[in-house]
C-alpha cells in the first residue's frame, strides 16, 4: 500500500472516530451501519485499518474523542483492533474484539428505545456470524479448538433476547433468528433452533407477517429444512414452497437452495419434477432419481446414491432420498399389473412373487423369495400398494380398483 | 576503567555504583592485558546508544502484538492474566521479549520509554537491556551473518575483549533462565546458540513427557545460553584457547560426550557451565522463542501459583541427572586450568568481601516490613490482619522477607484482579511459609547442585542468610546438601522456595521479577569474579530504577547481591571436593530415574523418599493452589492442571472405584504398569459385570488423574464399552463411546473401525436424530465404508430405516464384534414392527414357523435344525401371544397366526424389566440379576 503519513493516518483514524461518535449521538442509524462492516471491502475501512497500522497510538485518539455515549470506549476500541487484526489475518484476535465491541453495542442498543439503530444491528450480528466462521477456520487450522461460532450464536441469543423483548425492536428479531440459525446449522447443533422457533411460532408478540420479506423467507427455508430432517414432508412442503414462492426470484442461488430440499420433499409426495427444471437450477444429481421413480428402476435409484452419496449426506436428504426406494418398488409392480393387465384383465390383479423376483432379477438385483416378500408386506403395510399377500400361494393379490393410490392423496 | 563508566553512562543512573565500579576495576585489570577497549570505540558506542534511545520510533505496539501472539500460540488461556498485569515486571518481560525478536529490539527500547505506558521502568528496563543488547550482538555479528541487525546497531569491529565482556552480563542470567524468564529469552538473542541448538542430535532423545512440553523446552532453552557462556568462559580464561574453542563446544552438544569440554570444566568456576551444557542436552532444545515466551507470562503468577512451581521443580529435575557427567569429567581438568581457577578467585574475592555489607540482611526485611504496612494503609482492615498474621508467623528477619515478598505479590495480584477489597482476607489461608523455607534450601540444592551448589560451600556461613532456615548449621553444608534434596516431597512449592529465595537472595535488586533476581543470583553464584566484574555495571541501572519503582529497597540491593555473590563464589569451590561428588552423584542417580516423568510429582524414589513425603508434597502443592482459588476467580483457570496431575504409587491391582471429591492421592493411584495388570486382571475375571465395572471405572479413574492418554487407556476403555454393552449398560457405554472418539481422534490406535460401528449402530437405532446420523455418516472415511463392521453397521441402518425385517434378522445372524448387541436393543421393536406389518398385509393367516424363521427366533442352520427350530417355534409363540396375536391351527395341524384378527388385537406388553421409575437401570435388584 501507499505509504501513508503520520499525519494522515491521525487525521483518517480521527475521522473516524467523529463519525462513529457522531452517529451514535445523532442516532443516524445509515451513517453508522458502514462503520461496522469489519469483513467488507469498503474503501473507508480499509484506509482505516491502513493508517492504524501506521499510527499505533490510536487508542489515544480514543480517549480523547468527547464520547456522549456512555460506552463509546468500549464499543470503538475493539471495534478498530477487531479491524487491525482483521486486515493482518489474524481472525481469531479480530473475533474476539469484535465480540468485546458487540456486547458493549448491544449494552447500548438496549437502552436505545427507539430501534433506529437496527440496521446497525443486523450489522452487528452478520459481521460477528462472519468473523466467527473466519475465526474458526483459522483456529482448526491451527490445530485449536473452533469454539467461536458457537460463541457468537451465545450472542445473538442474547440480541435475540434484547429484541424480543421490546415491541419497537421486534421486527428485527427475525434476522437474529435466521443467522442463528445459519450459526446452528454450520454447527449441526440444530436441535438449538428449537427453543428460538418455539418462541417465533408461538408467541403471540410475534405476527409473522410484519416481519420483512427477506427475514420470512429465509426463516421458512431453515425451518423447511428442519421439517426435511424430521421426515415431516408435508410441512417442510409447506414451508420450503413459502420460501420458493417469496423469495428474489431474481436469485437463482437462492431459488436452487430451495428446491434442494424442496425437490425431495416433492419426491416423497409423489410430484416428481420437470427436467428443465433440473437443467435450470444445475440440480442434475436429482435427474436419475426422477427417472428411475418413472420406470421403477431400482438399479438406477440405488447407483445414483451411490454416486451423490457424500452431496446428500452433506446437505442432508440422502435418508429421504433412500426411502424413495419404497416407491421405485410400487412403481415395479405397478408396471407387472399393468403388462399382466393388457395380456389377461381377469387375472391382473393376482401378482406372483415369483414374477416380482424375476422382474427385480432382470435389473440385476438378487433378491430371494423372503426379501420380496417382505418388501411386498411392507408396501402393503405402508398404503403403497392395496391388497393382500397370500403366504400359502405366495400371491400379491391386489385391489380391483386403484390398487396403486396416489402418494399425495 | 572504560567498561566501568561505559556501563555506568548507559544505565543513565550513578546511583549506587560504588562496588561494580570496584569490581570494574578489578575486572579491568585482569583483562586489560588482553585487549583494552579503545576509549574512543566507547564513546563511539555510547554516542550511538544514546541516539538511539531518542530514536522517534514509539511503538510500544508493534512489539505487543508479537509477543501476544506467541503467548497465545503457547498458551492461549492465560492471556487475560497476562493483559491484565500492566506491571513493570510485565514491561520489562515484555521487552525482554521484544529483544528476542531481534527486529525491533531498538525501537522497542526506545518506545517504551517515551511511552506512556512507561513507568519508571523504562529506565531500568533500557539500562540494562541497552547495554545487553547492543554489546551483546556485536559480538555475534561477528560469528554470525544473520545478525545482521544487531551487528548495525553497533560498530563492528569491537574489540573480541569487548565481546567477551558484554557476553558475561548475559550469561550470567542464564544458567538461571532455568528459574527465570528474562535469562531464558536471552537464548533465543542469541543467534549461534539457535544454530547449535538446532544441531542436537539428544533433543529428540529426551523428550519432555507429555504435557510437559513447554516446561521442558523453557528449561532447555535457559541452557543453551550456557552454552554461549561456556564458551565465552573458555575464551576468557584460556585467551588462547578461544579461538579453538567454540567447535569444541559443539562437538560436545552433538556427542554428548563429557570428556570433551573438561578444559573449559575444570578451567574454571565453569563447571556450571558444563553442567548447563549437559542440561540443554537432556532436554529439547526447539522453540527457544516460544518457550521464552511462555516463561515470562508464567513469571507473572503469583508466587503460588502451583504452574510456577512445577517449572522449577522440573528444572531442578533435568538438571540434575547432568551431574554425574559433569563430576567425572571434572578430573580431567588440565593442570593449566586449574591454575586459573584458584587466581581468579583469590583475586577476585577481595573485592567482593571488601564492598558486600553482611548486615543489610537484618537491615532489608525491616523495610520491607514498614513498606508492606506503608502499603496496608490503604487496605482493608481483613488484609492488614491478615498480613499482620503472616508476619507474626517469621521467626527472622529472613522469614520476614520472604514472607512480605509473597504478600506483596499476592496483594498485587488480588488488586490487579479486582479482589483485593472482596476477597475474605480473615479466611484466607496462611501460606506455607516454612515449607516454602526449607524448600527454598532444596531448591538451591537441585539447582545448583552440578557445580553451583558447590559455590554454596565454599561461601562463609555468615553470609547465607539461608542458612538460618536450613535445618543443619552452615558449616556441615556438605552433609546439608544431601538431606535437603533427599527430600523431594517438599518440592511442590518450588516456586514459593523461589520467591523466598529471591527475597532473600536476589529479590531485593528486582522486587518486580524473581526471573531476574535469580538470574543475577546464579551469575553471582558463578563466582568468576572477572565475569562478575564486568557484570555488575551492567545490573547497577536496573537497580537504580528499581529504586524508583520500590521506593525502598534500591540502596541496598547491591550490597545485597555483592554479599550473595560472594557467597556464591566461595561454595563453587567447595563443589569440587570428592564427597560431595560423590553425593552428587548419588543424588543425580536417583533423580535420572524420575526425570522421564518430569511434571508429575513422581516417586522420586521409594525408598528414599517414602509415600509419606509424597502426600505432604502434595499438601504443600495444593495449598498455593487454593490459595489461588480463593483469591480469584482468575487464578482458578490459572491454576495448572499438571500440577494437580499425580504420579501414582499404589502397588495393588484390585481397586473398587470411589468417586473423587478431593484431590487425588498418590498413594491410592496406581502407576500404569499396575494398571495394565489390573486390566488382565478385569478381563481374565471371572466376576459378574458389577464387579468389573467398577473396577474398570477405578482404572479409568487412575489413568485419568495420571493423565495418561495411550494405547492402554484406549484399551481400557474398549475393554469396558464392550463389557457394558454386553451388559446392556449403554450409560457406561456412552462414557467409554465418547471418550474413545477424543482418543481416536487424538491418533491412538485402537479398534477404530469396531467402535465406529458401534457409534453408527447406536446413531440409528438409539436415537431419532437423523441430522446426527446423516452427519455421522458423512465423516465415515472411504476406508471405515470398507470395514466389515461399518458396512455391516450400515446395512443394518438401512434395514432398520425401511423397516426390512428380513435384512435385519439376516444381518443379526452375522453380525461381528459385538454389533449384535446392538441388534438386541432393538430386536424387540424390530419384531413388533414386523408383526404389524404382517398382520396387515397377510391374508389370511401367516404360519408362525415362518414368523419364527424370519424374525429370528430360529436359527436354521442345516446341522441343528430340527433341534433349533422347535426351540425357536416355541419362543415364537410365546412371544407372538405374549403381544396378543391370535394363533390358530389349521387343517394340516401347523399353528397359524390369524393376521385379520390379530391386526386389531396387537399390543406392545411392558417391557420385562419396567420399573415405574422408567429407567430399568436404576433398580439394582433388576440389574443384579441381569448382570450377574
Amino acid at each position: 500500500m501507499a505509504y501513508l503519513s503520520m499525519g494522515e493516518a491521525h487525521r483518517r483514524i480521527t475521522d473516524y472516530l467523529s463519525c462513529f461518535s457522531a452517529a451514535l449521538l445523532s442516532q443516524d442509524g445509515p451513517s453508522l451501519t458502514p462503520l461496522l462492516l469489519v469483513s467488507s471491502n469498503s474503501p473507508l475501512l480499509l484506509s482505516v485499518a491502513h493508517a492504524l497500522d501506521v499510527f499505533s497510538e490510536w487508542p489515544r485518539l480514543v480517549d480523547q474523542i468527547d464520547d456522549q455515549v456512555q460506552l463509546f470506549a468500549e464499543i470503538v476500541s475493539p471495534l478498530l483492533r477487531c479491524l487491525q487484526s482483521f486486515r493482518a489475518g489474524q481472525f481469531a484476535e479480530a473475533y474476539v474484539s469484535f465480540e468485546k465491541s458487540a456486547n458493549a453495542f448491544l449494552q447500548e442498543f438496549r437502552n436505545w428505545e427507539s430501534s433506529w439503530a437496527m440496521a446497525a444491528m443486523y450489522t452487528v450480528a452478520h459481521e460477528i456470524r462472519i468473523l466467527a466462521e473466519k475465526a474458526d477456520k483459522e483456529l482448526a487450522l491451527l490445530g485449536k479448538n473452533p469454539e467461536k461460532l458457537q460463541a457468537a450464536g451465545s450472542f445473538l441469543m442474547k440480541v435475540f433476547g434484547v429484541l424480543a423483548g421490546k415491541v419497537s425492536k421486534r421486527v428485527g428479531a427475525l434476522y437474529i433468528t435466521c443467522q442463528l440459525f445459519k450459526i446452528y446449522f454450520k454447527l449441526g447443533t440444530v436441535h438449538l433452533c428449537r427453543s428460538v422457533i418455539r418462541s417465533i411460532d408461538t408467541a403471540r408478540m410475534f405476527d409473522f407477517e410484519e416481519f420483512p420479506v427477506r427475514d420470512k423467507v429465509t426463516y421458512m427455508y431453515y425451518t423447511g429444512r428442519l421439517e426435511v430432517f424430521n421426515e415431516n414432508f408435508p410441512a417442510a412442503d409447506e414451508k420450503l414452497m413459502y420460501a420458493l414462492m417469496h423469495c428474489n426470484p431474481q436469485r437463482e442461488a437462492n431459488i436452487r437452495m430451495i428446491l434442494k430440499y424442496l425437490i425431495p420433499v416433492k419426491l416423497s409426495l409423489g410430484i416428481l419434477p420437470k427436467l428443465w427444471l433440473l437443467e435450470k437450477y444445475n440440480l442434475i444429481e436429482y435427474k436419475d432419481i426422477v427417472s428411475s421413480l418413472k420406470s421403477g428402476d431400482l438399479r438406477l435409484l440405488r447407483h445414483a446414491l451411490v454416486e451423490h452419496e457424500a452431496r446428500f449426506l452433506k446437505s442432508g436428504v440422502y435418508l429421504v432420498l433412500e426411502k424413495l426406494e419404497l416407491q421405485v418398488y410400487q412403481r415395479l409392480i405397478k408396471k407387472i399389473y399393468i403388462i399382466q393387465k393388457e395380456k389377461d384383465p381377469s387375472k391382473a390383479h393376482q401378482v406372483k412373487l415369483e414374477t416380482i423376483v424375476k422382474a427385480l432379477k432382470w435389473l440385476e438385483l438378487d433378491m430371494d423369495m423372503d426379501e420380496v416378500e417382505c418388501i411386498v408386506a411392507i408396501l402393503i403395510y405402508k398404503n403403497l400398494m392395496k391388497g393382500y399377500f397370500a403366504h400359502k400361494s405366495k400371491v400379491v393379490v391386489l385391489r380391483k380398483q386403484d390398487p396403486f393410490p396416489k402418494l399425495n392423496s | 576503567m572504560n567498561l566501568s563508566q561505559t556501563f555506568e553512562l548507559e544505565s543513565g543512573s550513578t546511583r549506587s555504583n560504588q562496588p561494580y565500579i570496584c569490581n570494574c576495576a578489578c575486572a579491568s585489570r585482569e583483562v586489560s592485558c588482553s585487549s583494552p577497549l579503545p576509549p574512543r570505540r566507547l564513546s563511539d558506542l555510547r554516542r550511538r546508544l544514546h541516539r538511539r534511545r531518542l530514536s522517534p520510533h514509539l511503538k510500544p505496539f508493534a512489539a505487543q502484538p508479537l509477543c501476544h501472539r506467541l503467548r497465545s500460540s503457547e498458551i492461549p488461556s492465560r492471556s487475560p492474566a497476562f493483559a491484565n498485569r500492566n506491571s513493570g515486571a510485565l514491561l520489562w518481560n515484555l521487552q525482554h521479549l521484544v529483544v528476542a525478536l531481534e527486529q525491533i529490539k531498538i525501537q522497542t527500547m526506545a518506545g517504551y520509554q517515551s511511552n506512556t505506558y512507561n513507568n519508571q521502568n523504562n529506565m531500568w528496563n533500557d539500562g540494562s537491556f541497552g547495554s545487553y543488547n547492543v554489546q551483546h550482538y556485536p559480538s555475534y555479528s561477528a560469528s554470525c551473518a544473520s545478525s545482521s541487525q544487531s551487528s548495525s546497531s553497533i560498530p563492528g569491529n569491537n574489540s573480541h575483549l569487548q565481546y567477551q565482556y558484554n557476553q558475561w552480563p548475559t550469561y550470567y542470567n542464564h544458567p538461571t533462565s532455568s528459574v527465570s524468564a528474562p535469562a531464558t529469552e536471552h537464548l533465543s538473542t542469541n543467534p549461534p546458540v539457535h544454530s547449535v541448538a538446532g544441531g542436537y542430535p539428544y533433543a529428540s532423545s529426551q523428550p519432555p513427557p507429555p504435557g510437559t512440553t513447554s516446561w521442558g523446552r523453557g528449561s532447555s532453552a535457559s541452557g543453551f545460553p550456557t552454552i554461549q557462556g561456556t564458551a565465552e568462559v573458555a575464551g576468557q580464561n584460556l585467551s588462547s584457547v578461544w579461538e579453538a574453542r567454540p567447535p569444541g563446544l559443539q562437538m560436545q552438544q552433538i556427542t554428548q560426550v563429557s570428556s570433551y569440554l573438561q578444559k573449559p570444566l575444570e578451567t574454571n568456576p565453569v563447571s556450571d557451565n558444563s553442567e548447563d551444557q549437559q542440561k540443554n542436552i537432556v532436554t529439547q532444545g526447539s522453540n527457544l522463542q516460544l518457550s521464552s515466551t511462555n516463561k515470562v507470562s508464567e513469571k507473572f503468577q503469583p508466587p503460588l501459583q502451583t504452574v510456577a512451581m512445577m517449572d522449577t521443580h522440573r528444572v531442578a529435575k533435568i538438571q540434575i541427572p547432568t551431574n554425574p557427567r559433569i563430576t567425572s569429567s571434572l578430573p580431567l581438568a588440565t593442570p593449566k586450568a586449574e591454575k586459573e581457577i584458584p587466581m581468579n578467585n583469590a583475586t577476585l574475592k577481595p573485592a567482593y568481601i571488601n564492598v558486600s555489607v553482611s548486615k543489610l540482611n537484618n537491615k532489608i526485611p525491616s523495610h520491607d516490613d514498614s513498606e508492606a504496612i506503608f502499603k496496608m494503609e490503604t487496605f482493608p482492615p481483613s488484609l492488614r490482619a491478615y498480613v499482620e498474621r503472616t508476619f507474626a508467623r517469621c521467626k527472622d528477619d529472613a522469614q520476614r522477607a520472604a514472607n512480605k515478598n509473597l504478600l506483596k505479590e499476592m496483594i498485587t495480584k488480588s488488586s490487579t484482579d479486582g479482589t483485593l477489597f472482596t476477597r475474605n482476607w480473615d479466611i484466607e489461608p496462611l501460606f506455607p511459609l516454612h515449607i516454602a523455607i526449607s524448600d527454598k534450601a532444596d531448591q538451591n540444592n537441585m539447582l545448583n547442585s552440578g557445580t553451583v551448589s558447590l559455590s554454596i560451600r565454599k561461601r562463609s556461613p555468615t553470609r547465607r542468610h539461608k542458612s538460618r532456615w536450613e535445618p543443619l548449621p552452615e558449616e556441615k553444608l556438605a552433609e546439608k546438601l544431601t538431606p535437603a534434596s533427599n527430600e523431594p516431597a517438599k518440592g511442590a512449592n518450588w516456586n514459593q522456595i523461589s520467591e523466598t529465595e529471591t527475597v532473600a537472595d536476589t529479590r531485593k535488586h528486582e522486587p518486580k521479577d524473581d526471573g531476574w533476581g535469580r538470574g543475577k543470583f546464579f551469575a553471582s553464584r558463578q563466582q568468576n569474579s572477572l565475569n562478575k566484574v564486568v557484570q555488575r555495571p551492567v545490573k547497577k541501572p536496573r537497580f537504580s530504577d528499581t529504586v524508583l519503582t520500590e521506593n525502598a529497597d534500591g540502596s541496598s540491593d547491591s550490597d545485597k547481591e555483592q554479599g550473595l555473590t560472594k557467597y556464591y563464589s566461595g561454595a563453587m569451590a567447595l563443589a569440587n571436593s570428592p564427597e560431595e561428588r560423590k553425593k552428587r552423584e548419588h543424588r543425580s542417580k536417583r533423580f535420572e530415574k524420575g526425570q522421564n516423568h518430569s511434571v508429575e510429582y513422581k516417586p522420586y524414589s521409594p525408598k528414599v523418599a517414602g509415600a509419606g513425603n509424597f502426600h505432604s508434597r502434595r499438601a504443600s502443592s495444593l495449598m498455593p493452589a487454593k490459595n489461588n482459588d480463593s483469591s480469584s476467580s482468575k487464578s482458578v483457570e490459572d491454576i495448572d492442571r499438571h500440577a494437580l496431575t499425580v504420579r501414582g504409587t499404589c502397588q495393588e491391582i484390585e481397586k473398587c472405584y470411589l468417586r473423587l471429591t478431593s484431590a487425588p492421592d498418590p498413594a491410592t493411584v496406581r502407576p500404569e504398569d499396575v494398571l495394565e495388570k489390573a486390566l488382565q486382571m478385569v478381563q481374565a475375571s471371572e466376576k459378574n459385570y458389577l464387579y468389573k465395572c467398577d473396577q474398570l471405572k477405578s482404572i479409568r479413574q487412575d489413568l485419568t488423574v495420571q493423565r495418561i492418554r495411550n494405547e492402554l487407556t484406549v484399551k481400557v476403555y474398549e475393554t469396558h464399552a464392550r463389557l457394558a454393552l454386553e451388559a446392556e449398560d449403554l450409560p457406561e457405554y456412552n462414557q467409554c463411546q465418547s471418550q474413545l472418539k477424543n482418543l481416536y481422534a487424538e491418533g491412538i490406535k485402537g479398534n477404530h473401525m469396531e467402535f465406529s460401528a458401534y457409534h453408527l449402530l447406536c446413531m440409528i437405532l438409539h436415537s431419532n436424530n437423523k441430522g446426527d446420523l446423516l452427519s455421522s455418516m458423512a465423516r465415515l472415511s472411504a476406508e471405515a465404508k470398507e470395514n466389515e463392521a461399518v458396512k455391516h453397521a450400515l446395512a443394518v441402518r438401512r434395514a432398520v430405516l425401511s423397516g426390512n425385517y428380513i435384512l435385519f434378522f439376516r444381518l443379526y445372524g452375522r453380525a461381528p464384534n459385538l454389533n449384535a448387541c446392538f441388534m438386541d436393543l432393538h430386536v424387540e421393536k424390530m419384531r413388533f414392527e414386523a408383526i404389524r406389518c404382517m398382520s396387515k398385509s397377510y391374508r389370511p393367516r401367516v404360519p408362525v414357523a415362518y414368523i419364527s424363521q424370519v424374525l429370528g427366533f430360529s436359527r436354521l442352520t442345516p446341522t441343528e435344525e430340527s433341534a433349533e427350530l422347535v426351540d425357536g417355534l416355541v419362543e415364537c409363540e410365546d412371544w407372538l401371544k405374549a403381544h396378543g396375536a391370535v394363533l390358530t391351527v389349521d387343517d394340516s395341524g401347523e399353528l397359524q397366526m390369524d393376521t385379520k384378527i390379530t391386526s386389531s388385537s396387537l399390543y406392545m406388553p411392558e417391557p420385562d424389566g419396567a420399573v415405574p421409575h422408567g429407567d430399568a437401570n436404576l433398580a439394582v435388584n433388576d440389574f443384579l440379576t441381569r448382570t450377574s
